[in-house]
């Protein structure tokens, strides 16, 4: 039984690691021009004279291709610390409102510093982004306090995620006509137009995040048992609880900072690979739900680049047509 | 304090501040068994999350021995001290030996990997407990009663020294009631393991502990041996029972008279 787990195991990660690669290169492959694999071999060992094939590579398709492996890790895992935070299985970023949240104050600082000329950083893209997933999730804890049915919990999130989007609404409304397209653009939620000065940005903060929470897979587990046995072999849980609303809230707002809020990913992902590990052992799905998240997202990309092309679709309605079956299934599947 | 494994002074425990039970003195050697008995609502849960350290104190202090439990360091008091308390318990995908090996958590490094040398005692533990059979089965979907067990078994591979238990039998059929009090003797007989636990049969708090703690009102309404509680009409004064309301119903009223009387 035992070695059987451990196949098990293995096979799932060989497995999803395969569907990243696969999927990462079609994602470099595939596009409004198509590039050929010898042709991308070339390129990557510098042999490849064509100079706008390997601009597009190069500047464009790659760094994409790298964020999305980055931020679609990031968000299934900040999905798995929601649902494990409020013993929730259908808890997320996106509906507890914490990446509109996010999306608020940093359409707020955008419209601001746009508006006087100042350059946005990336660093301060994050950093509005994680008050504002705080904000929200400030709001939701509160609400926690006072609710304990788990359907009324996603309620008010999902009231305070819609505030959040009528108050950016109406933020966008009064800017200038300039950023109302970035803004507009981005606050739908997108992966174009990464550079490689955000992956940089992205790879330092989410790895950093990733680690950390890696390291915290047993206090974790001991608490899935609940608060009186965590309590009793030793959890501190005061400090735990604070580091998993930071940890969730900082990779929540690094996805919205440069992608914009996405939908269901953090709900559906986490729950498709329980089911695949058979297990919701933290030390196993802490990296099965990140790589799962790249597989899932590269995959959505891919079809959200070709399937109007030229015409991108937002990533959002990708990931809802094949995450919002999972969450009904997980209903479905429920006992009460 | 010495000689005295478990100890409290003038502990004092309640809810949000709200003073429940005042100035409780207990005193337990190694090895005794503690009951707590009352009626619904006496506060019988509160008491024992208050020594398990799950509810602040109001006032006074436990002692593990000399050591004054509130200033003991978490992992030290997981190692001693283990609980199975009667909220329900909802995890998912988890076997009961998955369950049960939980309770290694104070003794695995910082990842939580089971050594082969823990996998022997939770083996061993569940062989003791007889849940073995249980082994593979999802914890979410047996019954009230086997939940209980593999929580107890849980409580045990922790290897503690004292064991806290909320109602521990009131899920368990006669046989696995009668079997959890073998058990707990047997504990104590190779480990000397302490136990402070509530229990709603009086029967078994009769035969079984070496304490009994009862719980009425404002001050613990008495304290002492089996020998000490069960004589008299104790029983009846502290459940508001009055044996004369069963005259008439002849079983009822024997089993009454029953119930108060110490009999070895």
């Amino acid at each position: 039984m035992r070695k059987n787990r451990k196949n098990r195991n293995i096979t799932v990660f060989f497995l999803l690691g395969v569907c990243v690669f696969i999927f990462f290169i079609l994602n470099i492959c595939i596009g409004s021009v198509r590039i050929a694999l010898p042709d991308v071999a070339r390129i990557f060992s510098g042999q490849e004279s064509n100079e706008t094939v390997t601009r597009i590579l190069w500047d464009i398709r790659f760094p994409r291709a790298t964020a999305v492996l980055i931020l679609g890790g990031a968000l299934s895992l900040a999905g798995y610390l929601l649902q494990t935070f409020f013993n929730n299985p259908i808890a997320g970023p996106f509906v507890l409102g914490i990446s509109s949240g996010a999306k608020m104050v940093v359409a707020l600082v955008m419209v601001f510093l746009m508006g006087r000329g100042i350059r946005v950083t990336s660093a301060s893209m994050i950093f509005a982004a994680f008050i504002g997933a705080m904000l929200s999730m400030g709001f939701v804890l509160l609400m926690s306090h006072r609710i304990h049915n788990m359907s009324m919990l996603v309620v008010s999130g999902v009231m305070i995620g819609y505030i959040c989007s009528a108050v950016t609404e109406l933020v966008v409304t009064f800017a200038d006509d300039a950023d109302i397209v970035n803004l507009h653009n981005w606050s739908r939620g997108s992966f174009s137009g990464m550079t490689w000065e955000s992956v940089k940005v992205m790879t330092v903060v989410v790895a950093a995040t990733f680690l950390a929470v890696f390291l915290m897979s047993k206090p974790l587990g001991a608490y899935q048992l609940g608060d009186a046995y965590a309590r009793n072999v030793g959890v501190n849980l005061q400090l735990l609880r604070v580091c998993i609303v930071i940890f969730s809230s900082i990779l929540s707002a690094c996805i919205v900072a440069f992608a914009g809020p996405i939908s269901f990913v953090g709900i559906a992902v986490p729950q498709l690979v329980k089911k695949l590990l058979n297990t919701t052992e933290p030390i196993l799905m802490i990296p099965a739900c990140f790589v799962g998240g790249s597989a899932f997202c590269l995959f959505c990309d891919l079809l959200a680049k070709t399937i109007l092309a030229p015409t991108e679709l937002s990533i959002s309605t990708v990931t809802a047509i094949f995450g919002a079956p999972v969450v009904l299934w997980i209903i479905k599947g429920r006992k009460a | 304090m010495k000689n005295y494994y478990f100890s409290t002074k003038k502990m004092c425990v309640g809810y949000d501040n709200k003073l429940l039970i005042k100035d409780m003195e207990i005193k337990l050697r190694e090895g005794e068994i503690l009951c707590l008995i009352g009626p619904n609502g006496a506060g019988k849960s509160t008491v024992l999350k208050s020594i398990a350290g799950q509810l602040g104190l109001l006032g006074g202090t436990v002692y593990l021995g000399e050591d004054d439990l509130s200033e003991m360091k978490a992992e030290e008091l997981a190692k001693r001290m283990s609980v199975v308390f009667t909220e329900k318990v909802r995890v998912e995908l988890k076997s009961c030996r998955d369950m049960v090996a939980t309770g290694r958590y104070p003794y695995t490094g910082w990842f939580g990997i089971l050594s082969e040398e823990d996998e022997l005692i939770v083996d061993e533990v569940m062989e003791l407990t007889h849940i073995t059979d249980l082994s593979e089965k999802d914890f979410d979907k047996i019954s009230d009663g086997q939940k209980q067990r593999v929580m107890l078994a849980r409580a045990i591979c922790q290897e503690p020294e004292i064991v806290v238990l909320d109602e521990p039998t009131s899920y368990l059929d006669i046989k696995y009631k009668l079997e959890f009090l073998l058990l707990l003797q047997e504990m104590r007989e190779k480990r000397g393991l302490t136990v402070i636990m509530s229990l709603h049969e009086l029967e078994l708090a009769k035969i079984v502990s070496d304490k009994i703690l009862c719980l009425k009102g404002e001050y613990v309404e008495r304290y002492g041996t089996p020998e000490e509680i069960f004589e008299s009409d104790f029983i009846e004064l502290l459940f508001d029972m009055n044996e004369k309301d069963f005259i008439g119903n002849e079983r009822l009223h024997a089993y009454m008279k029953q119930i108060g009387k110490y009999e070895r």
